[in-house]
């Protein structure tokens, strides 16, 4: 029966998200050899490398049925809180943020981690709440609990400090309480009531350096000394490119140093110097494709818990690719948000290949019981 | 199984998962939208920054022109010297602190430049133009040589800083010519707007011959493009020429047009000398064409200094300074001419026919009209005058009872065709009038005409000359009555030496009379008999002043100032020398066939006699000591004339083809 079901799997396999993916990997590591030509270890090897242990990780984790997760999402969650908790006290210092910490020779960012974590105990509490269920829909004072679950990790996140991770994360939350039955006049109400955190957060709890960036983003110009120098620069990068790019390694902004964090969160800006609007066009269309699939395994989850986890896996995809495209392209304020599978990190690479193996699971699942 | 299956729930999902798509698709459209904003439609223009950002720009200035005397010999030239630059987009933050704190140490700025430094870099990053943070702005003009090795020693750890190899100029005879040759300092941002050739930090001819052909010294900048990194590093070769298209790696620099001034700097160094006043001015100009030999306006200012770094101190000393030297006395000061004024009144009087060459008047110490007597030099009176005494000896009352007869607008009339009242028409900047007044435009409360006229025929009053028209008016006198527009330039030759383009004498059109005095030759005889009586008679003005061997002409005059008042306070030594009258002398040499018209105003110099002559005839004696000299050598010939046209150029191969 075991090789049956194998046999089986394989069909089962969600391959167009598949093929999907590996196009973005091969993607992601062919413009990162072009971003760090002149760096001194070959980073693109590096990241082919987290992408091939991710894998690894994703085909091992098919094997098992996803719903175990549900058992998993507190350890989980606290796992996370408590790395968080370690970021915060014994975390590498790097250009004035605590987001690292060190493990033997290996640094993680357990921020990446964070948000699968919180998607998979958003899915369980969406899925096993009683109250919920017996009402039909969610009122407000059934939502302060789910509420008090992220704002714990989103807080340490921002502490470290980094908006970027912690915005995504908080918008994948949102996203997936969207997607449980919530009242409109609530929806709003939260609305309301966001409006007025955003108030209190810009007066009591941004650093000096991210007002700056919310304010370069309004009038960059006045800002072009510093922090809007990042956007401007980006902004070039993208705009040199026109049709079909200036060809691979050939980007002056990002060969000769103009643009800034090139190989991470300005990534999208080598792509788009190098292969221009049609290469553009083409990474644009595969995320949207991986979002799209991703909301189709949703939609096709033989049940709840899985629908939620893959809602919540596209969310964490459409989020990245639509804050750091928007980002780069000056649209969106500069906030350090990584491109799924294209920016350099060996943590966001794995945690993205989590995500990718938790929307295989639950498509591959959804013809097995 | 862990769960139970819920169908239901599931179902709830799928429109909203349809809305999610939807508002996914949407979002990445906006996405798509902004992105064909950027690269397709803006694409040119984002090109543009990209290159703008790598591409930086060193400038290989132009030689600027040199400045030769009439007989070639250098008057300015250029000494190689180093320029610092920096370009402020190559050193932020912690790197722009470092570079300030070395750029102090090595050229040893004083605290006032260190702000003055920090203040440009700030501008350079605040401008609105972003572009303008990769202009290099000047920090240090001409450093000396010790200051260059330490610059570049140190080169490695200051991308941001350029060494910018830029002649400058070296005037060699300092204050002496300032006034002719002008000087240079750095454009203004008003004058870069006008003229983008300009880069900042460069500099512009101020004042003088310098400002005035400006656009033959200057040449053209050559320039030499190389590609940077972020941190303004050169990059290598291979990828340097593919960045740079070669045609615009290395813009040649095209030097600048020579000039050759008609100015003799011998004759120069003479007049010069032998000036004794603290203020005035001496010309010496060619009788038949109007060229310049030597033009001396005291006091002056070094180009040297003017063109190098002038500290805040040395505009306000020059600025305070009660003698202006800033101020061009040849061309841009008018002093009342006195007895000088008395060949116009002559050539008026005679034409008019008020006066025959052979008539006189008696002169008894001075002149009475109504109840106003005007005192004649000579308190006890000269007795009986004709014309050629009385400008022998300068007879005032002479001349009132002449100006008397024949009016103030047949004065005026005679003043306008010798140049007065007009600009002579020197091609070296602004240039004043004088004042030459007439019937018409006068002020009844002033006096009455006739009190006018009779100031006017010796020169006081209302009339007001500069210098510079007396050498005119004298020359008109000497050379039989042609009016020339005065000239310093003889020609402007190419950095190779051929000439572009040669000055030819030309009439002062402007006088109303066709450049010419339109008098009887007998009439202008007279004067001139009356002009050599003045040298060479005894009991003439400058009798004292006579040569030995050369023969000139010329008359005295003596200048009242209006006394000063008490509302100055100036120390007694001041108040005495402010109080002297000025001293005039204009004269020709030969008396006999003319060669050179000399003009000498010693402000505050006394008598004419005294404080004027004397120079002029030492200055008449240099240019024909100069001359014996040349000739002597068998430089009559001059051996710098024009070396005629440049060979031909062989033919073109390439048209040869065709």
């Amino acid at each position: 029966m075991a090789l049956s079901v194998t046999e089986k799997k394989l069909d089962h396999l969600n391959w167009p998200l598949l093929l999907c993916t590996f196009l973005i990997c091969g993607l992601g590591v062919w413009n990162l050899a072009s971003a760090t030509k002149n760096a001194p270890v070959a980073m693109w090897f590096v990241q082919a490398r987290w992408m091939f242990i991710g894998a690894v990780a994703v085909a091992a984790f098919l094997t098992i049925d996803y719903r175990h997760l549900s058992t998993l999402a507190w350890p989980g969650y606290f796992a996370a809180l408590g790395l968080l908790a370690g970021v915060a006290f014994a975390g590498k210092k790097v250009l004035g943020a605590r987001r690292w910490l060190q493990i033997g020779s290996m640094q993680i960012q357990p921020s990446e981690f964070v948000k699968i974590a919180v998607i998979v105990l958003l899915a369980r509490y969406f899925t096993k709440d009683e109250t919920g269920a017996r009402k039909g829909q969610y009122g407000l004072q059934d939502l302060w609990r789910p509420f008090a679950l992220i704002l714990l990790p989103v807080g340490l996140v921002m502490k470290q400090p980094d908006l970027g991770t912690a915005l995504v994360t908080f918008f994948i939350a949102m996203t997936m309480v969207m997607f449980a039955k919530v009242k409109w006049r609530d929806l709003f109400i939260l609305l309301a009531g966001g409006v007025g955190a955003s108030v209190f957060a810009w007066a009591r709890l941004l650093k000096d350096y991210q007002k700056q960036r919310v304010l370069t983003f309004i009038n960059p110009e006045a800002y072009a000394h510093g922090a809007g120098y990042h956007a401007i620069q980006s902004v070039i990068a993208v705009g040199s490119g026109q049709w079909s790019g200036r060809g691979w390694g050939e980007g002056t902004q990002n060969q000769l140093a103009f643009l800034p964090e090139q190989h991470t969160d300005f990534i999208f800006s080598v792509w788009a110097e190098e292969h221009g609007f049609l290469g553009v066009l083409m990474l644009i269309a595969l995320y949207t494709f991986l979002v799209l699939a991703a909301l189709d395994v949703a939609t096709n989850a033989r049940e709840k818990f899985g629908s939620f986890l893959a809602i919540g896996i596209a969310a964490l995809f459409f989020w990245h690719a639509f804050i750091n495209i928007g980002m780069v392209s000056g649209a969106l304020p500069v906030v350090g948000v990584p491109l799924p599978l294209f920016s350099y990190g060996g943590s966001s690479v794995v945690a993205d290949m989590l995500g990718i193996g938790i929307l295989l699971n639950v498509s591959l699942r959804r013809f097995m019981f | 199984m862990l769960i139970r299956r819920d169908a239901d729930d599931i179902r709830e999902i799928k429109p909203r998962a349809a809305l999610g798509a939807l508002i996914v698709v949407c979002a990445m459209l906006v996405l798509v939208v902004r992105l064909y904003q950027l690269q397709i439609l803006r694409g040119e223009e984002y090109i543009t920054q990209s290159i703008s950002n790598y591409r930086k720009s060193l400038f290989v200035p132009a030689d600027r022109g040199m400045i030769k005397d009439t007989k070639g010999r250098t008057l300015v030239d250029n000494r190689p010297s180093f320029d610092v630059f920096l370009t402020a987009a190559f050193c932020k933050g912690k790197e722009r602190d470092e570079v300030f704190a070395k750029l102090t140490r090595y050229l040893q700025l004083t605290p006032e430049e260190l702000e003055r430094l920090k203040n440009d870099y700030q501008k350079s990053w605040l401008s609105k133009d972003k572009l303008d943070r990769f202009r290099p702005y000047l920090v240090e003009l001409d450093i000396p040589r010790d200051q260059v090795d330490t610059l570049e020693a140190h080169k490695t750890e200051m991308n941001c800083v350029d060494l910018i190899p830029s002649p400058h100029r070296n005037y060699r005879e300092g204050a002496s010519l300032g006034h002719v040759l002008g000087y240079m300092s750095e454009v203004t941002p008003d004058e870069m707007d006008d003229h983008p050739e300009y880069r900042r930090g460069q500099t512009i001819g101020r004042r003088g011959l310098e400002r005035r052909w400006e656009r033959e010294l200057r040449g053209k900048d050559g320039r030499e493009n190389i590609a940077v990194d972020a941190k303004g590093r050169k990059l290598d070769k291979e990828t340097n020429e593919l960045l740079i298209p070669e045609a615009e790696r290395l813009i040649a620099s095209t030097p600048g047009n020579n000039m050759v001034l008609s100015i003799d700097s011998k004759l120069q160094e003479i007049a010069d000398q032998t000036f004794p006043g603290r203020a005035g001015a001496v010309i010496a100009m060619e009788v038949k064409t109007g060229f310049i030999l030597a033009m001396v306006s005291r006091p002056s200012f070094d180009p040297n200094q003017m063109s190098g770094r002038m500290r805040r101190v040395d505009y306000q000393k020059l600025d305070e300074d009660p003698l202006k030297p800033m101020l061009n006395r040849v061309m841009n000061e008018n002093y009342h001419p006195g007895s000088t004024f008395k060949v116009v009144t002559s050539l008026a009087g005679l034409e008019k026919g008020a006066i025959s060459p052979s008539s006189t008047i008696f002169c008894n110490g001075g002149y009475t009209m109504g109840n106003h007597r005007w005192r004649c030099d000579k308190p006890s009176g000269h007795g009986s005058m004709d014309m050629k005494h009385a400008l022998q000896f300068s007879c005032d009352a002479f001349y009132y009872a002449l100006g008397d007869r024949i009016g103030l607008d047949s004065i005026s009339d005679m003043a306008h065709r010798m140049g007065f009242g007009q600009p002579t028409g020197l091609d070296l900047g602004r240039e004043i009038t004088g004042v030459i007044p007439d019937l018409k435009g006068l002020d009844p409360s002033t006096g009455s005409p006739r009190s006018h006229a009779i100031n006017a025929s010796i020169g006081q009053g209302e009339i007001n000359v500069t210098p510079l028209q007396q050498a005119v008016a004298y020359a008109a006198i000497a050379n039989g009555g042609t009016v020339w527009k005065p000239q310093i330039v003889r020609r402007i030759e190419g950095p190779d030496g051929h000439t572009l383009r040669e000055f030819a004498p030309e009439r002062d059109l402007a006088n109303g009379h066709d450049g010419r005095l339109d008098v009887k030759e007998s009439y202008l005889a007279l004067v001139r008999s009356g002009l050599v009586a003045v040298v060479n008679e005894p009991g003439g003005t400058a009798f004292r002043s006579k040569l030995p061997d050369i023969r000139f002409a010329g008359k005295t005059g003596t200048a009242q100032v209006k006394s000063l008042g008490s509302k100055q306070k100036l120390d007694p030594t001041t108040q005495a020398y402010l109080s002297r009258d000025h001293a005039w002398f204009a004269a020709y040499a030969p008396a006999e066939d003319p060669e050179v018209v000399v003009v000498v105003l010693n402000e505050h110099g006394g008598w004419g006699a005294e404080g004027a002559a004397p120079t002029a005839s030492k200055v008449i004696a240099g240019y024909f000591n100069i001359k014996k000299e040349e000739s002597a050598r068998g430089e009559a010939a001059n051996p710098f004339a024009a070396p005629g046209p440049p060979p031909a150029a062989a033919p073109d191969p390439k048209m040869a083809v065709q």
